[in-house]
């Protein structure tokens, strides 16, 4: 294993030296650096081209230029002695710095993105590929291909024009006309109908109740003036509470584990309990104590799991677990949805909340509440614009793999034993089916930090993707390497990461040393 | 020790609240921090422009620094003794100080501060800084050699500043007034763009404060520096002086120190001596400024707040507008930008002539050598189908440009377009070219940047134009990459590029038409042009200048050395149901030429 592990470690850093060679010399042949200045005729014509000469270190040519900024970027490799020098950019600032602040810039943006498009897109897959060829099967791989082809910067236009643009406008008078209320109504009726299982006129119904319930709800957001002054409250949280509970219950070990359902609606009282009095310690929440305060919900949760005790706990915590980490999410959003009305008429803001552009309003007064909502409505439409494309890459591989297990031998013997279809699906199969899912993920992450170009690029966000193309555009190389060193060495990174996950979770792969 | 499960339960919950209290915010939550803005939000209220680079130094005038990002932030934060406003005219801010010619020969000109006139930190802006100013822009101290590759082979280059040290290079040492807060420059021969050559707002006003510069080199105070510059010998490369260890720590950290991509924790970083002070910076993202409390000499802002934000492409500067987010946006135009931006309601769109433009030129060797086959070839090149392809679709009423020199904008441009000749070169003159040509047919090969759409466009209408007239054309067209290295190579016989007028000043002129200049690529060489550009840069007039350049247009035109095409067309667009006051403006300083005028309505 450790030689293994050594001799790929070996591998990788002559493929980084080649490739690091490769793009150098490529960067420096893809333009001209002095072709503005070519152009001037400004007196000091020859002076300014002297200055970019000097700066660029234009004299010395491009592949010995190449083991200068090598050397620099060596000493990242020595422990304690060494001082990163990835060089400067074209405008003086040093390339780590710059490296340092784009990938920050890009994790915020992509890092939502990929954690909804693998949660989504796994479930999509899964619940497919139970219920091959169904309508809902049809459906969700048409509307995943269609995503998929969808060029990101047309999405991104379509996004910003309705999504934003479209919907402050709404904002301003927040009336939903009964044309739309209907719009929708049928929309999900749609929806319902090809999700539903059985006979046609089962269908029908929960299409009509599909209809009945989008309807209703619209019909009551419009009314209330929802959109000026947000919030779930007290008995909506309690209502989506009991059908968390339910729902993960049903999930995580089944409704005849009477224990692990009352565990779990147990905390889901405890939620409701504890909602008044935790108001005043989150109106002065930090982010440290939101995180601390998720720590202890999911403590409290496998506590009272644990208390219910009975034949098997860990299905007892499992599920109150899970569902006292919802809930906990539940009295969050409700604290988000306080804040809005203070958020939404702050100055800066001016009734316009969805952002087109960057990550934060510039200069921004207000609590935890209102910079969270901030992030959030600049970050929501580069989100929803990443999810929809890479949405359609996990739903696929993950109906594939599931499919492929469900066809398996161990999955007849499993039913032919008795066990029921919520065992044989949660416990034989999902598992199974994750592991290949699980060495993509490892790929993705790695080439997530590289930077989403066009995305970042739509919505003006300083991340890596803009910084690798900025550079480019001059002729600067040390952006550029910066750029490829921490996407190299990540991609080589992780897939090694891929490998050795793989062996770990499937025990008919072994590394051979 | 033995705990009841009860205690235990107790006292993890206690610890437990106490970890929570102690991540609270202090103050509580609903704590007024947002009252302040607001209340200034409500005075005169805050304008966010957009723009394509993000702010990298509170140098611009430094090599690293200068950026025209940086060069508009420094507008805004810094004094001046004049701008120069939409009309190409220079306009003095006598509120922060004066500079008048004292002799024409030998050329003598004083610069008064007036008192009052101050940094954001109290200091006095006095001569001290105008010395400093000085010595960046004179490159007098510099002595250094440098070999074909930049490298420093001799002496020492002090400020690696970015502007056209010639003018103030003609300066000896200034002297300082006794009140220490006049400087008097006197040149060795009379400079032309004099009244440009310091101190001006769109060069960065007076630039950095000479007693940070000091105490961050290490001197004692600003009086130490002004001993240093005034003991001073011009530097001679031929004779390098041994470096001068304070003035080079004074210049590195001229170079280098204020360059920053965030707001520095040290505020003498960014001292103000202008209407505005930089306020906060969110790297790559924006930079705001707020009023300088102590400005009191010069235009008012009418605004409180400018906050710029960093957005790189055309259409999503437009939609940030739509949105509301910025209220200008100066986008690179093109034709769907001006449609899609005349779609919007409540936003006016300035679409302009900028000081850049297009032309032909064509050698004095190989294929045009003869008058009569450059002349054949001018008649040849339909500029009025040049101009309705590439400019109409973005300027309804854009018309070819007829000077070699002026633009429109200019008050010298009608009379020098009307009597040099271009009159005949409007239209394509297929017949007349023939009739030069007499069965001629020369081989021209023109090279152009291919990769530019509106040069590619402009090389096919003359290609397909002068095909008719009898001309061969080999099409030299070469890649971003290439084609700006060729200039001048002799590898083609006419080429299809830009220039960007000065708009101000008459010193670029030479650089282009002198005989063997720098800009010279095509060989144009005329005796008589050549005499009057050595009379055009010792002539301090400004009405004198326009006469001799209008001669040496005429020049120009008469030895057929090409056409000037079209003017590039500038953009800017306002939300106008918010704000008022902004005005295109064609050089490099742009809408913010007047950001003193901006007000919210």
């Amino acid at each position: 294993m450790v030689t293994y592990i050594v001799r790929r470690l070996f591998t990788a850093v002559l493929i980084l030296l080649g490739a690091s060679f490769l793009v150098y010399q490529l960067t420096a042949l893809s333009g001209d650096p002095l072709h503005d200045l070519r152009e001037s005729n400004s007196p000091n014509k020859e002076q300014l081209i002297q200055q970019r000469i000097a700066l660029l270190d234009l004299g010395t040519p491009a592949p010995i230029r190449y083991f200068g900024w090598l050397a620099g970027a060596a000493k990242c490799v020595v422990p304690f002695v060494g001082q990163c020098d990835l060089g400067y950019a074209l405008n003086g600032q040093p390339v780590t710095e710059a490296l340092g602040r784009a990938m920050g810039m890009t994790i915020l943006l992509v890092t939502a993105s990929a954690v909804l498009a693998i949660v989504i897109g796994v479930s999509l897959g899964i619940v497919t590929a139970l219920r091959q060829y169904s309508g809902l099967d049809y459906g969700v791989t048409f509307m995943a291909f269609l995503f998929f082809s969808l060029p990101v910067f047309w999405v991104a236009v379509l996004l910003k024009e309705f999504g934003a643009i479209g919907f402050n406008n709404f904002l301003r008078d927040p009336h939903i006309p009964v044309s739309s209320i209907l719009i929708i109504g049928v929309v999900s009726a749609a929806v319902w109908f090809v999700c539903a299982k059985g006979s046609y006129l089962r269908k029908l119904g929960s299409a009509g109740i599909g209809f009945l319930l989008a309807a209703a709800v619209m019909w009551g957001l419009s009314v209330t003036q929802w959109f000026k002054t947000p919030g779930l409250g007290l008995v909506v949280i309690v209502i989506c509470g009991v059908a968390i509970a339910f729902g993960i219950t049903l999930l995580a070990a089944g409704l005849k584990n009477r224990r692990a359902l009352y565990a779990a609606l147990i905390t889901v009282g405890i939620g409701t309990v504890i909602y008044f009095p935790i108001q005043e310690l989150l109106a002065q929440a930090t982010g440290l104590m939101i995180f601390l305060l998720a720590l202890a919900t999911v403590l409290v949760g496998l506590a009272v799991g644990w208390l219910m005790g009975g034949y098997d706990r860990r299905q007892n915590m499992n599920a109150a677990a899970m569902t006292a980490f919802l809930v906990g999410g539940l009295i969050l959003l409700d604290r988000y949805m306080q804040a809005w009305p203070a958020y939404f008429n702050n100055g800066r803001i001016n009734g316009r909340p969805i952002a087109t552009i960057g990550s934060e309003t510039p200069n921004l007064q207000g609590d935890f509440w209102v910079h969270g909502l901030d992030t959030f409505t600049h970050l929501l439409l580069p989100t929803v614009a990443l999810l929809l494309i890479s949405l359609a890459s996990y739903s696929r591989y993950a109906r594939s793999s599931m499919l492929e297990i469900m066809n398996m031998d161990y999955i007849r013997t499993a039913r032919a034993k008795g066990l029921n279809e919520r065992t044989v699906v949660m416990r034989h199969a999902f598992r199974n089916a994750l592991i290949p899912i699980a060495t993509i993920v490892a790929f993705d992450i790695g080439a997530l930090i590289g930077g989403a170009v066009i995305t970042e690029q739509v919505f003006a966000f300083a991340g890596m993707g803009q910084l690798f193309v900025q550079a480019l555009d001059r002729t600067d190389p040390n952006p550029v390497m910066g750029v490829f060193l921490i996407t190299g060495v990540l991609a080589l990174a992780f897939n090694l990461v891929a490998d050795l996950v793989y062996s770990a979770l499937d025990p008919r792969v072994r590394v051979k040393a | 020790m033995r705990f009841g499960r009860t205690s235990k339960a107790i006292g993890v919950a206690a610890v437990a609240a106490l970890a929570l209290s102690a991540c609270a915010t202090s103050g509580g939550g609903n704590s007024p921090e947002g009252t302040g803005e607001s209340t200034a939000a409500a005075a005169g209220g805050s304008i966010s422009v957009a723009e394509t680079n993000a702010f990298s130094s509170f140098n611009s005038d430094s090599a690293t620094g200068n950026v025209d990002i940086n060069g508009k932030i420094a507008y805004m934060t810094h004094g001046g003794f004049y701008y120069v406003d939409n009309q190409l005219k220079v306009v003095r801010n006598e509120e922060f100080g004066t500079y008048e010619k004292v002799s024409d020969d030998p050329l003598v000109v004083k610069y008064t501060v007036n008192e009052g006139a101050k940094w954001s930190d109290g200091n006095a802006v006095d001569a001290g800084d105008l010395l400093l100013n000085w010595l960046v822009e004179s490159g007098y101290a510099n002595d250094a050699k440098t070999d074909e590759e930049g490298n420093v082979t001799s002496g020492t280059n002090y400020f690696d500043f970015a502007g056209d040290t010639s003018g103030l290079g003609l300066t000896e040492i200034p002297e300082v007034s006794d009140d220490g807060r006049s400087i008097t420059l006197t040149y060795s021969k009379p400079f032309a763009d004099w009244e440009i050559a310091f101190g001006g707002l769109n060069d960065g006003g007076i630039g950095l404060p000479a007693h940070v510069l000091a105490e961050k080199a290490g001197l004692a105070d600003e009086q130490a520096l002004v001993d240093i510059i005034q003991g001073l010998k011009r530097g001679n490369p031929d004779e390098p002086a041994k470096e001068n260890k304070d003035l080079k720590a004074v210049a590195d950290f001229w170079n280098t120190g204020f360059d920053t991509k965030s707001l520095p924790t040290d505020e003498s970083l960014y001292l103000s001596s202008g209407p505005f002070v930089v306020d906060s910076i969110t790297p790559d993202q924006s930079i705001t400024l707020v009023r300088n409390e102590s400005y009191t000499f010069g235009p008012k802002p009418a605004v409180d707040e400018v906050t710029i934000r960093f957005i790189g492409a055309a259409p999503d500067q437009v939609s940030a507008l739509k949105n509301g987010e910025v209220d200008i946006i100066a986008p690179q135009p093109s034709a769907d930008t001006v449609e899609l931006l005349q779609g919007i309601e409540g936003v006016t769109v300035d679409v302009e002539d900028q000081l850049a433009y297009d032309h032909i030129d064509l050698n004095y060797k190989g294929v045009f050598k003869e008058a009569n086959v450059r002349e054949a070839f001018m008649k040849a090149i339909p500029r009025q189908a040049i101009v309705d392809r590439i400019v109409k679709p973005l300027k309804a009423d854009a018309a070819p440009l007829d000077s070699q020199f002026f633009v429109p904008a200019q008050d010298a441009y009608e009379a020098s377009a009307a009597s040099n000749g271009s009159g005949d070169y409007k239209e394509a003159d297929i017949e007349g070219a023939k009739e030069l040509l007499a069965g001629a047919t020369p081989e021209v090969r023109i090279m152009y940047n291919k990769d530019n759409p509106n040069r590619a466009d402009a090389y096919a209408l003359i290609q397909e134009s002068a095909e008719k007239a009898g001309f061969k054309i080999v099409d030299g067209g070469l890649g971003a990459s290439d084609w700006g290295a060729a200039l001048g190579n002799g590898t083609y016989d006419a080429t299809i590029f830009g220039w960007t007028s000065p708009g101000v000043g008459v010193s670029g002129v030479p650089q282009i038409f002198k005989t063997d200049a720098g800009s010279n690529f095509n060989g144009f060489s005329e005796p008589a042009a050549d005499k009057l550009m050595d009379e055009l840069i010792v002539t301090t007039d400004s009405v004198e200048q326009d006469k001799l350049v209008t001669q040496i247009d005429k020049h120009v035109w008469d030895s057929f050395y090409g056409l000037p095409l079209f003017q590039s067309v500038g953009l800017d667009a306002y939300n106008s149901d918010r704000i008022e006051g902004v005005k295109y403006q064609p050089n490099q300083t742009g809408v913010f030429w007047n950001f003193w005028e901006w007000k919210v309505k």
